[in-house]
């Protein structure tokens, strides 16, 4: 089973890249993509310039996103635990629109620096009211709370800071609108992050068998659930500070891999970040099309998508 | 009452006295500026914010006693989101239904998200998880407010209107806004106290309170229709206010205990009170213009949440 | 001799059509004259329609009737980009511009990918005051190679205006705000239409003297700033103003009082639109409402 789906996601992932670069509020037949890559094309600013890069932004988004939320399933062993939902991307959005609103002339390089901070803090907080051992639904409900808490300061802020909201607001919609090369420079780095986590993989399958058999197995089981937790920080941070805060998705891409290959975590690492990928790249295809030329944005849409499957998901874990 | 009456004259745009705060309500001068103001922009207004508070107050004990869930409450589980879904589609879609219309869309999409919810977090027996019911409120929340953004993306036109519904202020309160809504809101309040001794009983399990004679389906019924007219009209009345429903009747019970009977008429008190004052402050923060209500609600409601969810845990 | 006249003339075409002007991001130099040009403001298509010239594609929220008939009738039709908050920059690029001119204020972020489609002259626009987008008009011009029109009918307009300025009181308090459903939208001192209003010697009520974006207000604060003359826009039949106006307080300010509230039913123009022609339309409209009493 698990082998068999490798091909499949990447054909998925693959038709869906090739979705992405033709379809918009302009359509370019398959051709004139293979010859937007040429600077001389008619198409040279649409294909290279605007759609590729915006897709492998929405391809690094979602797999990191994905990744972070099977990183924090993988340590807590808690099936309804993702970075938005315990709160860490509204903690890392708040920290971001403060800058923004106190700092307006600041350069947005460092935006990425500021979230990681707020998506710290916010872990922190969480840990420091749940402690470590609560059930599953506790610790979701915290992380809620902390959330709904993180979002409202945001609207409030935004309500007595009126001039910034366009800035602000268009970042915080979780939208890919107008995101090109620069931030995909800015997010680059980020990547880093991913060879160490599928290096914690082996350490993850230990876990799951329970903290003392993990530990006489020879795991640092308080290391790697900081080491982890941390990872998974830094990428939702990173992310949330190039396109705001996109729910759902570090929540079910994992559920939907496991559905797939199993609970592996040296193939469920990779292969969430496919289906991570294919599920962001999907919801930013439908938010561009439905209503040309005018977008929706992606966060809209796995919104739309996510929270029928949370529910589901919360239905079956009884 | 003293938060009503401080509401009354603090943070004007324009001079007002505590005198003349009296003076309004007594209706000692017909000429004077400063009384006609509390007379016809204050004194509604007030009287609105109280309403809705006690109504959303009263919502909240409703639920929490049906779902026998401390942290149940309009906002949390979806009711809130759904309506303002409800009446973002009716505004966007059908601008033309005016106020009646926006009110009972506000009530069906609430009605709508408050079953899915219910339905979900299976809290229809008793005794069940009461945190699988809220998690079902928040992503039935966020599938409502992706909803409602989507909405007024494509709708440009009617974006500002929808955007003063979902962000829950008096500002606009006056008389003719209170008379349309005051008769729905007694008659809801009234039923909600005629319920009290029935969730008295379903304290003591939904098992024991069959065994005591009550029709759980029936009460279940009752009381989700009276949750419904409550925080319907309440919204309809001044956009979404969440926590108040949450907040308040944990206040209340700890300073008056566990019979329905009293606190219900305290929490609808500490309400009214806690929307008064939420509603004075919000002409304060950035004087002379003003913040909606809701926005400093959720300000003070998100802490205490948190606090609910981990004394829970302790 | 004919063939003297045409090298003249390329000399001319020449030196005139190296342009370089200052725009909100530095300097920038357009070597050529434009021809498919895209804008992504109101006020620059009305810039471009004074002096002639039609925009292929403009952010009109993809609806047409958002530009006042006015200055639609100076332009051929043109192809929707979008919303103005956030224009799709692949339509924009299907339409192979030469020139793209953006608003400051909401379109710093995409600056750098506009510059990869066309050269892109960012101006500001909203928020901008009546003598700011004028100074964007004048600049307008001359990247269009137009220069000497525009400033004629940059001078035509002061004309127009101080024509219309002499038919006005002067020195009165005088207030534009939209009638919304639960709210009036006041548009303050430092606004367009504040500074418009001061241009032809009105006076904006203190409060809101400093404020530059819109304001929500209530009843309340209206009658705070208590101004002498009121202009209510009303977008729908069913606004705020129809409760207002029976509540005794509506009676209590001075421009009910003194009956100078004067109505504008589809405000699109005083609220939305900037410019030379809208600016006329707006003057126009208030020396009609004013003077047929």
């Amino acid at each position: 089973m698990s082998l068999k789906s490798w091909p499949l996601l990447l054909v998925i992932l693959s038709l869906l890249l090739v979705a992405n670069l033709m379809f918009g509020a302009v359509s370019i037949s398959f051709e004139g993509i293979l010859n937007g890559f040429q600077a001389d094309s008619e198409h040279y600013f649409t294909v290279y310039e605007y759609r590729f890069p915006r897709t492998l932004l929405a391809m690094m988004v979602g797999a990191m996103m994905a990744l972070a939320g099977a990183l924090v399933q993988g340590v807590i062993r808690n099936p309804l635990a993702s970075p938005d939902v315990l709160g860490v991307s509204h903690g890392a959005g708040l920290a971001a629109v403060t800058y923004m609103t106190l700092l307006p002339t600041s350069d947005i390089a460092w935006l990425p620096a500021v979230a990681l901070m707020g998506g710290f803090s916010a872990a922190f907080v969480l840990w420091w009211l749940c402690g470590n051992h609560s059930s599953a639904i506790k610790l979701a409900i915290t992380g809620v709370a902390l959330g709904a808490l993180y979002a409202s300061t945001v609207d409030f802020l935004m309500l007595v800071k009126p001039l910034e909201i366009n800035n602000a607001l268009l970042w915080l919609t979780g939208s890919l609108w107008g995101r090109g090369w620069n931030q995909f420079f800015i997010l680059l780095p980020w990547l880093g992050l991913i060879p160490i986590a599928l290096w914690l993989a082996k350490s993850l399958n230990l876990i799951s068998l329970g903290d003392d058999s993990a530990i006489s197995l020879g795991v640092n089981t308080n290391t790697l659930r900081l080491t982890s937790l941390a990872v998974a920080v830094g990428l939702t941070a990173s992310c949330v500070a190039i396109c705001g805060p996109i729910g759902f998705l570090g929540l079910i891409a994992p559920h939907l891999t496991r559905k797939l290959v199993g609970g592996q975590h040296q193939i469920l690492l990779p292969c969430t970040m496919l289906v991570g990928a294919i599920l962001l790249l999907f919801a930013d295809l439908v938010a561009r099309t439905i209503d040309p030329p005018i977008e929706l944005s992606a966060g809209i849409m796995t919104a739309i998508i996510g929270a029928p499957y949370f529910l589901w998901l919360l239905f079956k874990n009884k | 009452m003293l938060s009503f009456w401080a509401s009354l004259f603090t943070w004007s745009s324009f001079p007002i006295s505590a005198m003349d705060a009296i003076g309004g309500i007594l209706s000692l001068n017909d000429q004077s500026i400063p009384e006609q103001i509390v007379r016809d922009i204050r004194l509604p207004r007030a009287l609105l914010a109280a309403t809705v508070g006690a109504c959303f107050a009263a919502a909240g004990v409703v639920m929490q006693g049906l779902t026998q869930n401390p942290l149940a409450s309009p906002a949390v589980l979806g009711v809130n989101a759904g309506a303002a879904l409800g009446m973002a589609a009716v505004s966007t879609i059908t601008p033309w239904f005016g106020l009646l219309g926006i009110s009972m869309a506000a009530m069906i999409g609430g009605g709508v998200a408050w079953t899915l919810v219910m339905i979900l977090g299976s809290a229809w027996r008793g005794g069940s998880d009461t945190g699988r019911l809220v998690l079902a409120g928040v992503a039935i929340s966020a599938l409502c407010a992706a909803f409602t953004k989507a909405l007024v993306i494509m709708e440009e036109d009617q974006a500002s209107a929808v955007l003063s519904w979902l962000a829950g202020s008096f500002a606009n309160g006056n008389w003719e806004t209170w008379s349309l809504f005051w008769p729905v809101a007694l008659f809801a309040l009234i039923g909600s106290q005629l319920l009290t001794p029935t969730l008295n009983l379903l304290q003591l399990g939904d098992d024991n309170a069959q065994n005591l004679g009550i029709s759980l389906i029936w009460t279940k019924l009752a009381g989700s229709v009276l949750v419904l007219i409550l925080v319907g009209s309440a919204i309809s009345a001044s956009g979404s206010i969440g926590f108040v429903g949450l907040l308040v009747p944990h206040m209340a019970r700890i300073l008056c205990g566990q019979d329905h009977r009293y606190f219900l008429p305290l929490s609808i008190l500490m309400g009214s009170a806690l929307v008064v004052l939420a509603d004075t402050l919000s002409r304060g923060i950035i004087f002379p213009l003003e913040t909606p209500a809701g926005a400093i609600l959720a300000l003070i409601g998100a802490p205490f949440f948190i606090y609910l969810v981990k004394k829970r845990a302790s | 001799m004919k063939r003297f006249f045409a090298f003249v003339s390329l000399l001319l075409s020449m030196s005139s059509s190296a342009v370089t002007v200052q725009d909100s991001q530095g300097t920038f130099t357009l070597d050529y004259t434009p021809q498919r040009i895209v804008v992504l403001e109101y006020s620059f298509v009305d810039a471009l329609a004074i002096v002639g010239v039609s925009p292929i594609g403009i952010a009109d929220d993809k609806d047409p009737d958002r530009i006042a008939p006015e200055i639609r009738e100076l332009i051929t039709p043109w192809e929707s980009v979008g919303t103005r908050s956030q224009p799709s920059l692949e339509v924009i690029s299907s339409l192979k511009p030469d020139l793209i001119i953006a608003d400051y204020s909401r379109h710093q972020s995409v600056y750098k990918d506009l510059q990869k489609i066309a050269p892109t002259l960012i101006l500001p626009s909203r928020r901008e005051s009546y003598q700011g987008n004028l100074e964007a008009a004048a600049i307008i011009g001359k990247v269009l190679d137009k220069e000497d029109a525009m400033q004629a009918r940059l001078a035509k307009h002061q004309e127009i205006m101080s024509g219309f300025a002499a038919q006005l009181p002067k020195g009165i308090e005088v207030q534009f705000g939209n009638a919304m459903e639960k709210y009036a939208s006041l548009h303050p001192g430092k606004s367009y239409v504040g500074t418009l209003l001061q241009s032809l010697g009105f006076k904006t009520p203190p409060m809101l003297k400093n404020e530059l974006s819109s304001v929500h207000t209530g009843l309340e604060q209206l009658l705070a700033s208590n101004p002498e003359y009121l202009i209510l826009g009303h977008y729908s039949s069913s606004d705020i103003s129809n409760t207002w106006q029976k509540s005794p307080l509506w009676k209590v300010l001075k421009a009910v009082r003194n009956n100078h509230v004067y109505h504008i039913y589809n405000p699109s123009i005083w609220s939305r639109s900037r410019g030379v022609v809208a600016a006329e339309i707006v003057a126009g409209q208030l020396v009609e409402l004013l003077t047929s009493r």
